[in-house]
């Protein structure tokens, strides 16, 4: 260590660093133009000229580049220090008139205009780039010339091949003399450079070959990409390990094989967008403004290239008109070879073209090409008529070509209307809705584990056993199963990881390791002794706000015994550092002030835990996302606003006290409402995983509404299946049936839930940790097309009854009709049931086989054959039966007529009415849920609007409830077929097993609790109480009197904002605690 | 023939004092350094050898620079028993009348400059003068008396001029590699550093930095230590290093070697200007001669020591003096210095600890180890020992190299020595240093010459560049013209040397083209000054010299050029016009037959008239009038 003194003030370096370095740790701000962290310093440009003592006389020396010594004196800021620095700038200025760095730089020193003739020169020879390309192992450019003459060039000023345009230069280049551009223009006119596409963004933005490949990635840290690093190239650069300030780059690591033992495996490779590059009538190669509906999506997200700025890629215009063509690469067998429908591509198309709108404003028109819009998810039907209602266009026609309008950068579209008309119409971007197809890797992949395919090349899987591969032990979810939104793949990762540990859950636990628990001191009473860390989160914080001085700042603060800055509070050694730091210097309080506590708070309060501190006698102060971040432009302002936050907090820590957090056992027992294919797949999932569970059907079988239906489309024999399952969970001797049985109550939480069954009139209580809800729907009983007047009209479950019944007059019919959406997509009930058309069509096809010369029509809105269910609508139109399109507001007449059923329907392809006699009319009947209000309140849980429950997130939790230990599947979520049932049903068992996989569970201790001794009984807390946490004392000296259950309670605060007597509190967000913090803000005014 | 003590070098000495000193036959010295050359030397070399290549009597050879430039071609004559003397301006049509004339009784008294006293250099006092039982010529001035030598004391340039540099064996008869044997035989490592610590010699090239301490302090540091000599001698007018070079180059080497013995180092360097042909040709040749006498190389003279010398040529760039730029080219790699925070003697030439001092210093070296610390530092003031050669030039009668001890006033230097200014001019000021020396006024000519005193007034030892100014000479042209000279030899790489002095000349080029404006003085002392402070390496600190000595004590003549647009000294063309005084005038013509415009007419005996329209202000009427008639307005 070596000890001098800077501006008067005793300071340490290490031996061998340089004044700038040791100046930058203590703050001292020193202007330079030609240091670079990662370069050998040059002491060219001279501004960072300091006043050194050595003693004896005074003289002046470059900062950059002079060593430290032990007993020196720097002044930094001398008044000839700063004439000589201002005279320097105002030289650079007369050469570089025009360069903003320079200008901004002579503002700062106040020179207006420089006294000395100007030249245009925009080159201020600081010499970074020719040490950044040196670095870089190549050389390419240098210094030359002698003097006035001297510039940067390459040798004999020639092309180089030497320069691998890697762009190095104009990167450290302050002024802009150096660009990419000249670099491609001049030095590599016959290389084509582009940047590096960014994968993330589908190539609209360049990234480094440094990278985080999305702000979400998981892990969140960078990456080399060796195919473009420079350093894998020539052996030079490393200039990024110069930055890391924990040296965690290593460039020697090599690719290492890992061997894993397991016992299951999960295939999730998920799924690659389609390239429309071969489509050349649609021009994606060759024209800007055709995008990919990907590429639509960067540039709608407010992280994306534009910054969610709304503009066409050519010449970044705001476009009046977008075009969405739909199953670019789906269900198409002419220019590609994906026949399948891709599933999800209607629904973001539509989400597209609302964000458009809400971007770029209502007069953005959006038009979205079609053949069938296919909106069949759970409230995928509101949103699509909601987009009409905001002026979304669709169109249903299927475009052939895109041509580019000579002499603009738009787009004329020639496509058939409904009515046979052609039509030109010239658009400002195209966005093609590109399908999902599987990887050729992941085919690989699949072959190497000898893994069946399907005919699309998605994992093949059986109805019953949605996430079985054709290999025992291998599971698959999200898109390798096949086209998929995100709810369905997220439903199917939960599926797999249940199946895939069930087969595991003899090892549960076997390899589990129990941290050392460090007993937590007794701070009660003491005086606070506070602690303040301050991060400079490498430059994030440090950039803008000074952080020596707000950590300097801490130091005046009252009880702050100590206060440090670290590099990266968040680095483990840190972590360490602050443990010993808290033991020794006996701090009972923390305040760390750094980035968000969304995602840090939990590692400090670990910190603290871990120094034997209560982890609630801390307090994180955000300096970063809300200061630094926001407000770049103004440091001086964000250091101070940093030290408000940092008083605040201190105001506030002082005040804090250790909470404690309840602790609740988990009764180890499920129960689940239904035992249909979705009950029962739970059901079998959670006894596989070794809990007890109960299974509370009301009705006197298991099988729920898969005991009416025929067969699947892959050909199952639904019947068969059920009985086998049925017979599964009778034998499991951890599930128990109880049928005949209704659900009178439930009371309780997580963990402890106590149940009131009635059967055969009597009551029984069941106590279980977790419930899973899978009451199902049913059938709608249709009010039109004389259902019911003729026996020839049926439901679709009702033919399916013929069907198992083999009823022989089906094979005497000479024309069978199916009228789809019955009750459906209608203003009553404005869902699609989803499993309609793919029913209809399985039972036309069914029908053609029992008589292939019978006539089979399917009067139909739109065909909702999603993934590869597409096939059988392919076979069925090979197989003769006619699809008649009719239009909601002109539905089919049904007529009887003598005996005689006569539908009239207007053909959309010609425009008239078509009368078809037949003798057959099957009604593809709504899914209508329960609607059982009850068992929403038991749990307090909601239904939407449409009646289905509401899970607790529609993509992220569609599998349970926002009430901890209640989960949900079937088709009391959403009406779906069988597969999705029983991948629900598993999904909900796996998410129930992550409850009970725990013995106990630790609420948090930021709760309200109650002042029994205010409370007024008013009871405005037990109705607020979205949790149900409050309740009345029901015995003892406060009987009457509200108290909250530990458990429940969320720390919302709504109880504590309503109580009329101030009988509430937060425990951690107290009164006194937050005026404290608002007082502590006060001084600031 | 190896050498292996210093009694092969006694042997060598007896062998050839003859031929130095007691020459049987007659002989010529002819001074080939390249002014002589430059002044004919080598085409009268070329008469003498070819006429008396038959004649067993006559001998002609070649020697170095004597000094007197100005009165080359120098020839000395001599022969065992009769006076040596010295024929001035000796071209190739006089060469053989001289040599006659010394035979039959001098006669041509207009052609000599003098006769020598005595011979021996400074090293040679316990040898008899071989002058001492030959009677003087009547009539001919001894050199020792003439002003020019009088005040000189050679120890730098003790041979150049005595010996033919291109003979080891001469060099060797006047004491030279004695040094070296002698410390071979005698004396640890330590014990030199001591000796030249305690002489007080400092770096003759300019900085000045003491050179005991210097070499100590590379002898500390560990690694592969390197010796350079550095003769890139850059100053315009300055010839110092080349002189020694072309005269001396044994010296040279003897003080490398002596260098490398005491640092401990194997391998030194010549950087030397390839302008410099004729100096790279004899350090060849000194070379090879050295090696042969196992001198150089490994094992020298029997001994564990070797060093080994390797020549490298500049391609002219000032700033390669500068010893990290010089490092950097002697490398390979441009020329441009770096920051000296870490010196040179600890990490220099290929990052290994170097000693880089020049010619002049390493010349002194030999004489130092032979007569001892004490001997040298009896010359000259406390912080300046010894002797400076100093290259005198511009309006002075004598031109040509002096040296001089320490301490001498810059008036007997200049107006003793150097005879004062020529035409009866006034003397206005003297130019030290090199192109970023500064401007000493005539008030300050009593100064002793050492590196504080230049240093207190402004300006700088330098290598020893001198230059007279007179009255015509203008003193912001002066600072316009070294700022130029700087311009284009600023190695460009940092801001307040490169963009700096572009904007010093570009303000002094306004002042003498008349669009000077009031506070551009001002202007000029703030950008000197920050330039002075904030540059990189020693060109820079030093650039601003001219200008700010100029505005120091000339502040006068910028304020005429700027406030009354007028040049005092009649150089800024824009700024002055002729005029014929017509009382002085005496109608002599001369002027008016001289004008290359006819701008002058008149009649004969009455005052001329000038026509301003035709006039150009070529100076030449100016300069031709012998009585003042012509004045500056």
């Amino acid at each position: 260590m070596i000890t001098f003194k800077l501006n008067g003030k005793t300071v340490q370096g290490e031996e061998g660093q340089y004044i700038l370095q040791v100046a930058e740790k203590y703050g001292v701000d020193i202007p330079t133009m030609c240091h670079h962290k990662a370069l050998e310093p040059a002491g060219m440009c001279r501004l960072c000229t300091v006043e050194l003592f050595d003693g004896r006389r005074s003289r002046f020396v470059t900062a950059c580049n002079y060593p430290i010594w032990e007993g020196m004196e720097i002044t930094t800021d001398s008044e000839a220090v700063h004439q000589g620095r201002k005279l320097i700038v105002e030289l650079l200025l007369a050469r570089c008139p025009d360069v903003p760095m320079l200008k901004k730089l002579a503002k700062e020193y106040g020179i207006e205009k420089p006294r000395f003739k100007t030249e245009g020169d925009d080159c201020i020879l600081c010499g970074l780039c020719v040490r950044m390309c040196e670095r870089m192992g190549n050389s390419a450019i240098s210094l030359t010339g002698r003097g006035v003459e001297m510039k940067v060039d390459t040798p004999y000023h020639l092309q180089s091949d030497v320069c691998m345009a890697c762009g190095a230069c104009a990167s450290v280049c302050p002024t802009g003399h150096i660009t990419l551009e000249k670099i491609n223009e001049i030095i590599t006119r016959h290389k084509d450079v582009q940047p590096i596409p960014s994968e993330y963004d589908m190539g609209l933005n360049g990234r480094k070959p440094v990278y985080v490949p999305y702000a979400q990635a998981v892990p969140n840290t960078p990456a080399i990409d060796r195919d473009v690093c420079v350093h894998f190239k020539t052996g030079g650069c490393k200039v990024c390990t110069e930055f890391c300030g924990v040296d965690a780059i290593d460039h020697t690591m090599e690719d290492e094989i890992v061997e894993l033992e397991v016992g299951s495996i999960i295939l999730a490779p998920g799924f690659e967008p389609f390239d429309p590059s071969k489509f050349d009538s649609y021009n994606y190669a060759n024209h800007p403004n055709v995008i990919t509906s990907m590429e639509m999506e960067r540039i709608l997200s407010a992280s994306g290239p534009t910054g969610g700025h709304l503009v066409r890629p050519s010449d970044h215009k705001e476009p009046k008109k977008i075009a969405w063509f739909q199953c670019v690469g789906s269900r198409d067998l002419n220019r590609c070879d994906n026949s399948y429908c891709s599933s999800v591509c209607c629904m973001y198309a539509i989400k597209e073209s609302v964000i458009a709108k809400e971007h770029a404003g209502d007069d953005l028109e959006c038009t979205i090409f079609y053949m069938d819009m296919r909106t069949h998810g759970k409230d995928f039907e509101r949103f699509y008529n909601n987009a009409q209602e905001k002026g979304v266009r669709f169109v249903r026609s299927r475009v052939h070509t895109i041509d580019p309008v000579a002499g603009s950068d738009d787009l004329s579209v020639r496509y058939v209307t409904e009515s046979g008309e052609l039509q030109n119409e010239t658009f400002d971007q195209v966005v093609l809705s590109i399908g999902l197809q599987t990887n050729p890797e992941t085919v690989a992949l699949a072959k190497k584990l000898d893994i069946e395919l399907t005919e699309g090349n998605f994992c093949k899987t059986e109805t019953f056993e949605p996430v079985e591969t054709s290999q025992k032990g291998i599971y698959v979810c999200g898109a390798f199963q096949g086209p998929k939104d995100i709810p369905q793949s997220v439903i199917d990762a939960s599926a797999a990881a249940g199946s895939a540990g069930a087969v595991l859950s003899a090892a549960r636990n076997t390899r589990t390791l129990t941290p050392e628990v460090v007993p937590e001191t007794n701070v009660f009473g003491e005086r606070p002794r506070i602690g303040v860390f301050v991060c400079r989160c490498g430059i994030n914080i440090a950039g803008v706000v000074d952080v020596p001085a707000v950590r300097d700042y801490a130091a005046t603060l009252p009880y702050v015994e100590y206060f440090s800055d670290n590099l990266y509070s968040c680095a483990q050694d840190t972590q360490e550092t602050m443990t010993q730091i808290i033991k020794q210097k006996n701090l009972n309080r923390v305040v760390v002030a750094a980035c968000t506590p969304k995602t840090h708070e939990p590692l400090f309060q670990e910190t603290l835990i871990n120094a034997g501190l209560n982890k609630y006698l801390f307090e994180m102060c955000n300096i970063r996302n809300q200061d630094s971040w926001v407000h770049k432009n103004n440091p001086d302002m964000a250091t101070e606003k940093a030290k408000d936050l940092v008083r605040m907090a201190v105001s506030k820590v002082a005040l804090m006290q250790p909470l404690e957090e309840a602790e609740l056992q988990v009764n180890q027992t499920a129960m689940i409402i239904g035992g249909g294919i979705a009950g029962m797949s739970a059901a079998s999932t959670l006894a596989q995983h070794g809990y007890e569970t109960h299974i509370v059907e009301k009705s006197d079988a298991l099988g729920g509404q898969a005991l009416n239906l025929f067969r699947t489309i892959s050909g199952d024999d639904v019947q068969e299946k059920l009985s086998h399952l049925i017979a599964d969970v009778d034998q499991n001797e951890n599930i128990h049936v109880h049928l005949s049985t209704e659900l009178k109550n439930v009371e309780g939480f997580v963990g402890s839930f106590k149940a009131t069954l009635a059967a055969d009139g009597k009551e029984t209580e069941l106590e279980h940790g977790v419930a899973v809800v899978a009451t199902g729907a049913s059938a709608l009983k249709p009010r039109e097309y004389h259902y019911g007047d003729d026996p020839r009209i049926l439901t679709s479950l009702e033919l399916d009854r013929k069907f198992m019944d083999k009823d022989p007059a089906l094979k005497e019919l000479k024309s069978a009709v199916f009228i789809q959406c019955v009750g459906s997509r209608e203003p009553e009930r404005p869902y699609c049931s989803k499993v309609c058309c793919t029913h209809s069509i399985d039972n036309a096809l069914e029908l053609k086989k029992t008589n292939p010369e019978m006539s089979v029509y399917i009067l139909y809105r739109d065909i909702r054959t999603y993934g590869e269910r597409e096939y059988i609508y392919r076979e069925a139109r090979e197989k003769g039966i006619i699809f008649v399109r009719y239009a909601v507001d002109n539905k089919p007449v049904l007529d009887l007529d003598n005996g005689e059923i006569k539908i009239t329907v207007t053909d959309h392809v010609l425009g008239r009415p078509l009368e078809i006699a037949t003798d057959l009319v099957t009604l593809a009947s709504a899914v209508v849920p329960n609607k059982d209000e009850a068992l929403a309140n038991f749990f307090k849980v909601s239904l939407n609007d449409d009646g289905f429950f509401v899970e607790k997130h529609a993509k992220l939790g569609p599998s349970e409830f926002a009430t901890d230990g209640v989960f949900l599947c079937g088709l009391a979520h959403y009406p779906k077929p069988i597969d999705e049932s029983v991948v629900q049903g598993r999904a909900a068992a796996s998410r129930a097993v992550t409850l009970l996989a725990r013995e106990t569970i630790h609420t948090s201790g930021t709760i309200a609790e109650t002042v029994p001794m205010n409370c007024s009984s008013c009871a405005v807390c037990v109705s607020i109480c979205p949790y149900s946490a409050p309740a009345f004392i029901e015995e003892g000296p406060f009987t009457g009197k509200a108290k909250i259950n530990p458990v429940l309670c969320k720390g919302c605060g709504l109880c504590v904002a309503s109580c009329r007597s101030g009988a509430i509190k937060l425990k951690g967000f107290d009164n006194d605690q937050i005026f404290a913090q608002i007082f502590a803000m006060n001084e600031a005014v | 023939m190896k050498i292996q003590s210093v009694k092969d070098l006694e042997k060598i000495t007896r062998e050839y004092s003859t031929s130095l000193y007691y020459p049987d036959s007659i002989k010529v010295n002819i001074g080939m350094a390249s002014c002589g050359i430059a002044a004919g030397a080598e085409a009268a070399f070329k008469t003498a050898a070819e006429a008396f290549a038959a004649d067993r009597a006559i001998q002609v050879s070649q020697t170095g620079c004597i000094g007197y430039c100005e009165m080359e071609p120098l020839v000395e004559i001599l022969t065992n028993g009769r006076p040596r003397v010295m024929y001035k301006n000796i071209t190739p049509d006089k060469i053989l009348d001289a040599v006659d004339d010394y035979q039959n009784g001098l006669s041509k008294k207009k052609w000599i400059l003098g006769q020598m006293r005595d011979p021996r250099s400074i090293l040679e006092a316990e040898i008899d003068n071989p002058m001492g039982k030959v009677e003087p010529f009547e009539a001919i001035p001894f050199l020792e008396d003439i002003p020019f030598y009088k005040g000189q004391v050679k120890i730098a340039l003790r041979n150049c001029g005595y010996i033919d540099p291109d003979c080891i064996e001469e060099y060797i008869a006047k004491k030279g590699y004695r040094a070296l044997l002698q410390m071979l035989e005698h004396s640890e490592p330590g014990k030199i550093l001591e000796t030249i610590k305690a002489s007080g010699l400092r770096g003759r090239g300019g900085g000045g930095f003491p050179t005991g301490i210097k070499w100590a302090t590379c002898a500390k540091h560990d690694g592969d230590r390197y010796i350079i000599c550095n003769a890139d001698e850059g100053d315009p007018g300055a010839y110092m290093d080349r002189s020694i070079l072309e005269g001396d180059p044994h010296s040279v080497l003897e003080g490398m070697l002596i260098a490398g013995y005491a640092i401990g180092s194997r391998q030194g360097y010549i950087y030397v200007r390839n302008e410099y042909p004729l100096a790279v040709k004899r350090l060849v040749t000194a070379i090879k001669q050295a090696e042969a006498c196992g001198l150089l190389g490994d094992n020298i003279a029997g001994t564990d020591y070797s060093f080994n010398i390797k020549i490298s040529t500049g391609a002219g760039a000032f700033v390669c003096g500068e010893s990290t730029a010089l490092m950097a080219s002697l490398e390979g790699n441009v020329g441009r210095p770096r920051a000296k925070y870490v010196h040179t003697v600890e990490k220099g030439f290929r990052e290994g600890p170097t000693n880089l001092n020049n010619v002049e210093t390493y010349a002194n070296v030999p004489a130092i180890v032979l007569q001892g610390a004490e001997w040298y530092a009896g010359m000259g003031t406390d912080h300046s020992k010894g002797t400076k050669v100093f290259s005198l030039v511009g309006k002075i009668k004598n031109t040509g190299l002096v040296e001089v001890p320490m301490g001498i006033s810059l008036k007997e230097i200049a107006f003793t020595i150097g005879g004062g200014i020529p035409k009866k001019k006034r003397f206005k000021a003297i130019q030290t240093g090199g192109p970023s020396g500064g401007c000493i006024p005539e008030r300050f000519m009593d100064l002793p010459v050492d590196y504080q005193k230049l240093a207190e007034v402004g300006s700088i030892m330098g290598s020893g560049g001198m230059i007279a100014m007179d009255q015509d000479t203008c003193m912001v042209d002066v600072a316009r013209y070294f700022m130029d000279f700087l311009k284009e030899e600023s190695c460009g790489q940092c801001n307040p040397c490169r963009e700096g002095i572009k904007q010093v000349l570009d303000i002094l080029t306004d002042i003498c083209a008349g669009n000077g404006k009031e506070g551009d003085i001002e202007l000029l002392e703030e950008l000197g000054s920050m330039i002075q402070k904030f540059s990189l390496c020693g060109l820079g600190t030093s650039a601003p010299n001219p200008v700010l000595t100029t505005i120091l004590y000339f502040r006068d003549e910028y304020e005429a050029h700027i406030r009354d647009k007028k040049c005092p000294a009649g150089v800024c063309k824009a700024l002055f016009h002729y005029e014929i005084d017509a009382e002085a005038c005496n109608g002599c013509h001369v002027c008016a037959r001289k004008c290359p415009q006819d701008a002058i007419s008149g009649d004969k005996k009455k005052p001329h008239t000038l026509d301003q329209e035709l006039c150009i202000k070529c100076s030449i009427c100016y300069d031709a009038c012998k009585f003042n008639a012509i004045a500056i307005c």
